[in-house]
């Protein structure tokens, strides 16, 4: 048995929510031990990209780094022409029957799933968050936004955030940190396009820092934050939140330090946390206060595991939501070299609103995905986006490289009971830990949301005069999760929400949990990582208020 | 769509159980000449599938000799060569070899049009590899514009049209 140390709190999980709750806690006088059970990672030696293989190379992968998972089986599909995702040099991708299970897109590590994420960076829309009372659906987050406000401003200044003036309904009590950063030119075409359609695009907030911030250099432009940044400019958990909890000195980092069981003590309280080591030997770590951070697949994982711990409403892992995705490409007759520049950097925030769609409840945004979309390299055009083979496909290599645009649109998903993660019967770790089994599955109303998103998609690049489209990718028929939501709901009702307004568990008192497992909905296509950050800055300071 | 992504997925279709293949063709590839065989054979198929127009082909760069050395690949580029040396005997040809450039040609194209187990898998295999092999080659990007690393520059010249 270890805990000699006495931390105050021990952070499971060092992500972009344990990241926020550890410096949280910390800048409070706390002291935090942060576990994580993937590796560290250095941007210098791992991911570099200044090396003539860079576009072969993507987020590396080091022992530990991703999670294992399961899949229940895929959706079957009905006929969704539209929707099928493909590209005209590589083909269809599913097989058109079921959805295709794909994987749950995340890296374990010191920093979390932000090591490889674009760097959006996003406050709620208002309304998302009281889905129930508004739309009868989902269910209603047990705070307002004014709530949240104070929190948002916390993690943007510690970011440094570089958003525009004014977000519409995102009301701000203070201005981004960072002015916003210039359009790329292929936003700028793109922009010429949503004009035509009355698209109010904008610079995108991103937490990629325009000017210098906290001795972190500013963006260099270099197009590849889905491979990791370099040079530190990305507003990552480890070069944020996690290097100023250290700063404290309150707070001990460790790596690859799985948490592989919640031992219940006495009198609804925690009493220790058991954590696997390299050599296969467990560790006890007696704790005071537990923060749980691995997100909406890993954290319901680890309490249905340590004997269904903190699910009297039996609502761990359910209401589990995915944000549907549409990428689509599209030849634009000049050049364009859409790589050059910040990925996601405009935006069209038109249709968030949960009633901004006609006909369909839920909002989603659309985006410049250029970078995204994984095309920045000769190789990956010269196989995607022109078919074929010979001297005819050489040829227009030659003559269309560079041309491609890419929109993308990312939407709300509903909860609803089929989508859930559970413990699945067959499969364990190496510590014996069964694994999350996710199951997924979108109601009609998501699918008119994706159709939606596609056909809007399409007339934006094709009002930006791209008009060739040679692929489409969307979340109808592929399942490839990003950002991963609601199975732990937080709520004021103990019987249908596994914690209260502040992530602490409504029986175990010293349970806490801060990441985006306890999002009620999942709002309108905004990326998660800031909301989640503000939630554990407002967990935190709740637990140093007792 | 990430590459690692589309290859994962390649592996789990058809190409039915890759032991077994592998188990029909392990002793040909062992027997002398077959290997000389097979090697000159990926040439011709990297060459026809990525000639270079104007540049310098796939063959000419070793293309091939690099998806050759993939492990993974070697049944399924057993069964494909020996699918190709079949379809061009049915035309009256030595082996694939023995084709002309249009010949060759053709008899890709009927093998990405050919139903049989694992042909049209093998057809997609080669062009991912070969032409990822390819067009990651600096002599060929060198011919194109933007295409150096990332770092440590990246792109002063963001908001401009390209130059």
């Amino acid at each position: 048995m270890s805990g000699d140390e006495g931390w105050d709190t021990i952070v499971v999980g060092a992500g972009a929510g344990g990241g926020a709750a550890a410096y949280g806690l910390t800048r409070r006088g706390r002291s935090v031990l942060l576990l994580d059970a993937g590796p560290r990672f250095d941007p210098s030696t791992d991911y570099p990209l200044s090396g003539a293989d860079w576009e072969l190379r993507e987020f590396p992968q080091k022992p530990g780094s991703t999670g294992q998972v399961t899949f229940a089986p895929g959706q079957k599909l009905g006929r969704e022409p539209l929707l099928a995702s493909g590209s005209r040099g590589w083909g269809p991708l599913a097989n058109g029957a079921t959805r295709l299970m794909d994987g749950y897109r995340h890296v374990r590590g010191i920093g979390g799933t932000t090591l490889h994420f674009t760097g959006e960076a996003h406050r709620i829309h208002p309304a998302a968050m009281k889905m129930k009372t508004r739309f009868g659906v989902a269910a209603d987050w047990p705070f307002d936004y004014g709530a949240l406000e104070p929190y948002y401003v916390e993690a943007e200044e510690l970011i440094g955030v570089a958003g525009p003036a004014t977000q519409g309904a995102r009301w701000r009590s203070r201005g981004f940190p960072l002015p916003p950063h210039p359009l790329s030119y292929a936003s700028q075409t793109l922009g010429k396009g949503a004009k035509a359609l009355g698209l109010d695009w904008q610079a995108n907030s991103r937490a990629a820092l325009s000017l210098p911030w906290n001795g972190r250099p500013p963006c260099n432009y270099c197009g590849a934050c889905n491979k990791g940044c370099p040079i530190g400019d990305k507003g990552s958990a480890d070069v944020t939140f996690i290097a100023a909890a250290l700063q404290t000195g309150r707070c001990t980092v460790r790596a690859e330090s799985p948490v592989i069981r919640i031992e219940a003590g006495p009198n609804d309280g925690i009493a220790a946390v058991l954590v696997g080591r390299p050599d296969g030997s467990i560790e006890r770590i007696a704790a005071k206060q537990v923060v749980l951070a691995c997100g909406a697949v890993e954290t319901p994982r680890l309490l249905l595991a340590s004997e269904g711990l903190a699910n009297e409403s039996g609502e761990v892992g359910q209401n589990f939501m995915d944000t549907l995705f549409v990428n689509v490409g599209a030849l634009h007759p000049e050049p364009q070299h859409s790589r050059r520049g910040l990925p996601s950097d405009a935006i069209a925030w038109d249709f968030n609103a949960p009633d901004a769609i006609p006909g369909v409840i839920g909002g989603c945004r659309f985006y410049n995905a250029s970078g995204e979309a994984e095309l920045g390299g000769l190789a990956a055009f010269a196989l995607r986006a022109v078919p074929g083979w010979g001297r005819d496909h050489a040829k227009s290599v030659r003559d269309l490289w560079g041309h491609a645009l890419h929109v993308g649109a990312i939407g709300e998903q509903l909860p609803n009971r089929e989508s859930r993660v559970d413990l699945d019967p067959d499969a364990r770790d190496r510590f014996g830990v069964p694994l999350a089994r996710i199951a997924s599955a979108l109601a009609e109303a998501d699918i008119a949301r994706l159709r939606f998103m596609v056909e809007k998609s399409r007339e934006l690049l094709a009002a930006s005069g791209a008009r060739r489209i040679y692929e489409s990718y969307s979340s109808w028929d592929w399942f490839a999760a990003t950002h991963v939501f609601g199975t732990c709901r937080m709520g004021d009702d103990p019987a249908s929400s596994v914690v209260d307004a502040f992530g602490q568990s409504h029986r175990w008192r010293n349970l806490w949990i801060a990441d985006a497992s306890v999002f009620p909905s999942s709002g309108g296509g905004e990326a998660p990582s800031l909301t989640i950050e503000a939630l554990a800055l407002r967990t935190a300071a709740r637990m140093a208020s007792i | 769509m990430k590459r690692r992504h589309l290859l994962a997925l390649l592996g789990t279709f058809s190409f039915g159980g890759a032991a077994a293949p592998w188990r029909l063709v392990a002793t040909p590839l062992r027997a002398p000449g077959t290997r000389e065989h097979v090697t000159r054979s990926m040439a011709a198929v990297a060459e026809t599938m990525f000639p270079g127009d104007g540049l310098p082909g796939a063959a000419a760069l070793g293309v091939h000799q690099q998806v050759l050395a993939v492990p993974d690949l070697q049944a399924r580029i057993a069964q494909g060569m020996a699918w190709l040396d079949r379809h061009a005997a049915s035309l009256g040809a030595a082996d694939f070899l023995a084709l002309d450039q249009a010949g060759r040609l053709a008899a890709l194209d009927a093998a990405f049009a050919s139903r049989d187990d694992g042909i049209q898998l093998f057809v997609l295999t080669m062009r991912d590899h070969l032409g990822t092999a390819y067009y990651s080659t600096p002599a060929i990007k060198s011919a194109f514009a933007y295409t150096g690393p990332p770092q440590p520059d990246g792109f002063a010249d963001f908001q401009q049209r390209p130059s």
